[in-house]
């Protein structure tokens, strides 16, 4: 008896608390998603602009990002961690913006954990969207997600020339 | 050693024997300099071509500012070019000579420029035109006024033209030329649309032509690709298929290209197409299927700062073989589809 009450009662709790996790949390709402994603995109755009050159600490020879890395190709940060000859050790997806941002644009690093990496972040790993994680490396050439038209994530459109969309 | 012997070893020296990551790679870590060499072989039935070279340059970014490193690195390949064992009897240059479209710009890529030995004939490309829509370029190097151009050479006809043209964005918004010229510098950027050479340079072509022999090879130079490799980023030109057409007629024709900033090519119809690397940057390749894969260049090192960029030159040879217009790049180390493509 002793044992079925047991059994009974840890049977209870195990609903009671599989029931509480999932609800521990109000689902998110619509709203919530939302806010949740415009912040993001917030930051991808700032991305956009820093890759395209908004921020003029980040080079003292004109050069930016989207010099070298168009739509963010090339740029492959579902490939990291991955070796990087120049350093001769493993780096980080930001070590190795900062050292774009050193070497060939001549600029100052970001501070790994600052917003403005965030931001360089958050616009190259939404241009790679859906690709594999594929720690690998750099040799091969890979291809970047096709854009069909805009900046490649949701913004709001200048309404200039072919921009409409 | 005999002259032809040391102009061999000069020349192999010149395109570098040792290859770690690709076709650009063999070329700037052998000679220290960015610099490619393509052959171009053609023979026509008659033979009527003399041999020759002559050398094509593109894409040089010019900042403004003082010894920026893409101001060295075109004087480098201007260097290179003036020191060919073969001289070459004319240069090309592709357009993208300045980055901002800037007079000081302009003015400095004149003034590197003018230190090439041979003769220099040039287009335009997107950078040099649209802050004031080719003003200070036309004046600089403009041809009779004008961004394109044609003329016989030793038996081949050549032709330039403005393949940068897009439609007015800017008048109803009314932009500044500056806002204009940002808008079109970014290659991906969304508001200039696709662009092409426009009615009266068609018009001109077909008149160009008309009277040309179809047996007399034709080597066409435009900024962008007349094929449509990737619209996105403008590596295309809208009215290339009527330029296509209005070509079509010649059993041999030779595009060559700058604005991909890297080895690409293709053959439509009777166009055999080269894009050429840059002397500035290298662009990664788009997301499309090539039609020939494997002249695809590895992916450049970025922590060499001349991989991936280079200058072209092409020889035309004489004779009478049979052989259609085909190419060399990088001779004494090819990819399989290039070693396919010499014989």
């Amino acid at each position: 008896m002793n044992n079925q009450l047991l059994t009974r009662t840890y049977f209870v709790l195990c609903v009671c608390f599989f029931v509480g996790s999932a609800f521990a949390r109000e689902p998110f709402t619509a709203a919530e998603l939302e806010a949740q994603n415009k912040a993001r995109l917030k930051l991808v755009e700032l991305g956009y602009n820093e890759w395209h050159g908004s921020n003029p600490s980040m080079s003292s020879n004109g050069l930016a990002c989207g010099n070298c890395h168009p739509d963010g190709a090339a740029s492959n940060p579902q490939t990291f961690p991955k070796w990087n000859s120049s350093m001769n050790k493993v780096v980080s997806w930001t070590a190795m913006a900062n050292w774009c941002i050193q070497n060939p644009q001549a600029g100052k690093a970001l501070h790994p954990d600052s917003e403005e990496m965030l931001a360089l972040q958050a616009y190259a790993f939404a241009m790679h969207e859906g690709k594999p994680i594929q720690p690998g490396l750099a040799t091969a050439q890979t291809k970047p997600i096709a854009v069909s038209y805009g900046k490649g994530f949701p913004s709001t459109p200048s309404g200039i020339g072919q921009d409409i969309k | 050693m005999s002259t032809s012997n040391s102009q061999e070893h000069n020349r192999r020296q010149f395109l570098g024997l040792t290859g770690k990551a690709g076709l650009s790679t063999i070329v700037a870590s052998a000679a220290g300099i960015n610099l490619g060499v393509f052959d171009l072989v053609y023979a026509q039935s008659g033979g009527q071509v003399q041999p020759f070279r002559f050398a094509h340059l593109t894409d040089s970014h010019l900042f403004s500012g003082e010894d920026h490193k893409f101001d060295r690195q075109l004087e480098d390949s201007i260097d290179q070019i003036n020191s060919m064992a073969i001289k070459p009897d004319f240069v090309v240059y592709g357009g993208d000579i300045a980055q901002n479209g800037t007079e000081d710009q302009l003015v400095k890529g004149k003034k590197i420029l003018s230190k090439l030995d041979a003769k220099l004939i040039v287009i335009p490309g997107e950078h040099d035109w649209y802050l004031d829509m080719g003003k200070v370029w036309t004046g600089l190097y403009g041809t009779n006024d004008k961004a394109y151009w044609s003329f016989n050479h030793k038996g081949v006809h050549f032709i330039g033209m403005n393949s940068i043209l897009v439609q007015d964005f800017w008048t109803a918004k009314q932009l500044s030329p500056k806002e204009r010229m940002t808008a079109m510098e970014m290659l991906e950027g969304p508001i200039g649309g696709k662009w092409g050479v426009g009615a009266e340079q068609l018009d001109w072509l077909k008149k160009d032509v008309a009277n040309l022999p179809s047996n007399m090879p034709v080597v066409v130079f435009t900024h962008s690709p007349l094929w449509d490799y990737y619209p996105r980023w403008n590596f295309q030109t809208a009215d290339a298929p009527q330029i296509r057409e209005i070509l079509g007629k010649f059993a041999n024709v030779t595009s060559v290209h700058g604005h991909v900033h890297q080895t690409i090519y293709n053959k439509v119809g009777n166009m055999t197409s080269i894009g050429a690397m840059s002397t500035s940057w290298p662009w990664p390749y788009p997301p499309v299927t090539l039609k020939y894969p494997d002249s695809q260049q590895r992916r450049a090192d970025p922590g060499n700062e001349v991989d991936g960029m280079g200058t072209l030159a092409m020889d035309f040879k004489g004779g009478s073989a049979s052989k259609i217009v085909t190419y060399q790049p990088f001779a004494d180390s090819l990819t399989p589809f290039l070693k396919n493509l010499k014989a």
